[in-house]
């Protein structure tokens, strides 16, 4: 209420009318409310804003973290051009994003519309699947480690239904690495996804589901005609979810695999980290970073647009 | 109201003027030439974080404390958060001062950056002079400076178990040939003749192969050059070592790329492999009954032409050059330096390193007495792969190694590839 009184007026006034009042307020913004924009945004611009910027410029040198950079202009990202490990790391980052988010995708939205209705016992079917988000991806990388292990609890099942020539090691193997990393990364997404559809779920007016059924819909036209236009505006947090997600996995990756073996799991942020904090060549590894928030940045925001351009 | 507006005036003048003074402190910090706050406890940043070698440095901590010249704040972090940090924490403005490290070139690439205190006074005081030449060597910069505390060393070696290796009715080889008799007898009684380890986040441990073989091969001064760049990882000299390693690939364990080297250990404490390629540290984890019955053999000779060498890394302290506490310091490392230290250490720890005072008593145990003999006999002594080129250059041989032992037919490429990653390092 303090913060609504004019300060500069001394004298009693008469009070002026209501709509006249709260355009005068909404002209002179009091000096609390700026003070409680302008902080926060000092802050985020000190400790967000600041170090991005500077990314972008490390992007442009040669730095091994320890002498003063060296600027060498566009070479990162011409060296990029050439390097293997780079093309195989965006390779396996598409695949990636299309595993990974694709399947949280759908199979959160099967989840969700599985335990959507209200029935005795569904809360614990919701919590469990909703657990692995709970934990930390680190520890639930350890223990998935120990699962893949060459006698690990998966080998053993193998062997027990006598599958014994399936049996390896699925975390050095050059084939089997990158799936074998999704499977936990899936594991604990597929929860969070769900989450969000089912609130989206939640917010479908039943009565179009009823106006459906009376003009005959069956549950698969109800399904593509309400259901999924409905869920629109969920899709576009869900797919900025797993788009950024997908770019910034690195604890599953780097905790059961470190990105090998010989770079046959790495993903570019795995190749961001090592190449930056493992071989002390921090300004290719700004440049990889700079190409990440490039690739997030378009992808989501291109989603967005067009997602726009349909609402109008 | 009335008594509300001002308080809230007040508050969030207070709160203007803390972030004030943090942002204020922050730039002061980060633009200051840098010198951690003086007086009060030395910081000693550890990467020892095994129980054993944990307790050990709170012994040690513990005794520097009671001698009443000064205090030292213990802080252990994860070895892996260390070496990744170990940059960060020497050139911030507020660093710790001594940290535990390695010597030879990975302590001289940061000395070459001014970023280490010269230790001269600590290696001109009584309790180092006994040291040997080729530690002071080791411990010296490219400048001249002394910049390293040595304590401690281990020795690296094929180690098995005695009574298994009795069990099996084998012994220990002395040649090639032999070693490779050996790891047929073993294969034909069903036990995976050599373990590795070079799985999880232990791909290293697989640098041990190409270091020995390189230097039984090439020797150890080919084996420095080629680490520093001189010579070039798709030369026909390292393709030898490979050739040699093809020969004994067939008995290496083939979930040798998929356990880290404490599983591969545990292996073979259990018997399910004969023997591994490893260094003294993986009896930390070891029962402590199974530690009388480890027994080790030297890497056999392949070329008997090739001057005798032998990986025995040193391990000790250097201090930040931007500490604010130098005095502080440099009385902590001439206690470090001490034979009353060491063995505090070495009592405290599973006991199997060395120490580097002549005058300090190791364990005593018939395995560290041939351990000490092992290393004296050699004309020549390497660190480690990491130690003798740097941190930079290992994921380039943990990524080479690896894919050689699972596709041996590609070295050609393998080797390639190595070079090709080695010069982005090497160029840096």
């Amino acid at each position: 209420m303090a913060v609504l009184t004019p300060t500069k007026s001394t004298s009693p006034a008469p009070a002026p009318p209501r709509g006249k009042r709260g355009r005068g307020a909404a002209r002179r913004t009091p000096p609390l409310v700026l003070a409680f924009v302008l902080i926060p945004l000092l802050a985020e611009a000190l400790w967000v804003f600041w170090p991005a910027l500077q990314g972008f410029y490390l992007a442009l040198t040669d730095w091994d973290g320890v002498s003063a950079p060296t600027f060498v202009g566009l070479d990162n990202f011409r060296e990029m051009a050439g390097d293997d490990t780079f093309r195989s790391a965006t390779w396996h980052t598409v695949l990636w994003l299309v595993l990974f988010g694709g399947l949280s995708a759908v199979l959160g939205l099967a989840t969700a519309l599985l335990l959507q209705q209200e029935r005795r016992g569904i809360g614990f079917y919701r919590a469990a699947l909703f657990l692995p988000v709970v934990f930390s991806l680190v520890a639930t990388a350890l223990v998935w480690q120990a699962i893949y292990q060459p006698d690990g609890v998966l080998n053993q099942v193998l062997s027990s239904v006598g599958l014994d020539s399936l049996r390896h090691a699925w975390l050095a193997d050059q084939d089997t690495a990158l799936y074998a990393v999704i499977v936990p990364a899936l594991w604990r997404q597929i929860g969070y996804v769900m989450v969000l559809y089912l609130a989206g779920l939640k917010g479908i007016d039943p009565a179009l589901y009823e106006a459906a059924k009376v003009d005959g819909a069956g549950p698969w036209q109800r399904f593509r005609h309400v259901t999924l236009p409905q869920l629109r505006s969920v899709n576009a947090v869900v797919l900025s979810v797993i788009v950024i997600d997908s770019l910034r996995s690195f604890d599953v990756v780097w905790s059961l695999t470190r990105g090998g073996p010989y770079h046959s799991s790495e993903l570019l942020s795995t190749y961001m980290y090592s190449t930056a904090f493992q071989s002390l060549r921090l300004g290719y590894g700004s440049a990889l970073a700079v190409v990440i928030f490039v690739l997030a940045f378009g992808v989501i925001a291109s989603y967005l647009v067009r997602a726009f351009r349909e609402a109008d | 109201m009335i008594n509300q507006q001002p308080s809230r005036r007040r508050f969030l003048a207070g709160l203007g003027a803390a972030g004030t003074a943090a942002l204020l402190s922050g730039c002061v910090t980060s633009g200051s030439s840098g010198k951690s706050s003086s007086g009060g406890a030395v910081t000693l940043q550890s990467n020892l974080s095994a129980p054993q070698a944990k307790a050990a440095m709170e012994d040690l901590v513990a005794a520097y404390g009671k001698k009443g010249t000064g205090e030292v704040s213990l802080n252990t972090v994860a070895a892996e958060t260390f070496r990744t940090q170990l940059p960060t924490y020497l050139t911030s403005a507020n660093p710790p001062d001594v940290y535990t490290w390695y010597p030879g070139s990975v302590a001289d690439a940061y000395a070459r950056k001014d970023l280490l205190l010269d230790l001269g006074e600590v290696w001109s005081s009584p309790e180092l002079r006994g040291y040997s030449k080729a530690l002071s060597g080791l411990c010296t910069a490219t400048s001249g400076k002394k910049v390293f505390v040595p304590t401690t060393y281990y020795w690296w070696g094929m180690f098995y178990r005695k009574s298994n290796f009795a069990k099996w009715g084998v012994s220990e080889p002395k040649t090639w040939d032999d070693f490779l008799d050996l790891c047929d007898k073993l294969k034909s009684k069903g036990v995976t003749p050599i373990g590795l380890g070079a799985g999880g986040n232990t791909a290293w441990v697989a640098s041990a192969w190409f270091d020995y073989l390189n230097i039984r091969i090439n020797g150890a001064r080919y084996h420095r050059e080629l680490l520093a760049g001189t010579h070039r990882f798709d030369d026909p000299e390292v393709r030898r070592v490979f050739d040699r390693w093809q020969e004994v690939l067939p008995y290496f364990d083939p979930d040798g790329t998929a356990v880290a080297f404490q599983d591969a250990s545990t292996s073979m404490l259990n018997g399910r492999s004969a023997m591994m390629l490893i260094g003294t540290f993986f009896a930390d984890a070891a029962p402590k009954d199974a530690l009388d019955d480890i027994d080790f053999f030297r890497f056999p000779v392949i070329d008997p032409k090739v001057p005798l060498a032998e990986e025995a890394p040193t391990d000790g302290y250097f201090a930040g050059a931007r500490t604010g506490r130098r005095d502080e310091v440099i009385d902590l490392m001439r206690f470090l330096g001490t034979a009353e230290a060491q063995e505090i250490y070495i009592k405290g720890s599973s006991g199997t390193v060395l120490p580097c005072h002549p005058d300090a008593k190791d364990a005593g145990t018939p395995l560290v007495v041939k351990g000490r003999k092992h290393i004296e006999e050699a004309a020549e002594i390497t660190q480690f792969f990491n130690r003798d080129s740097s941190d930079a250059l290992q994921p380039t041989a943990d990524n080479a190694l690896t894919r050689f032992i699972a596709e041996p037919k590609s070295i050609g490429s393998v080797l390639t590839t190595w070079q090709r990653d080695a010069e982005k390092i090497w160029n840096v």
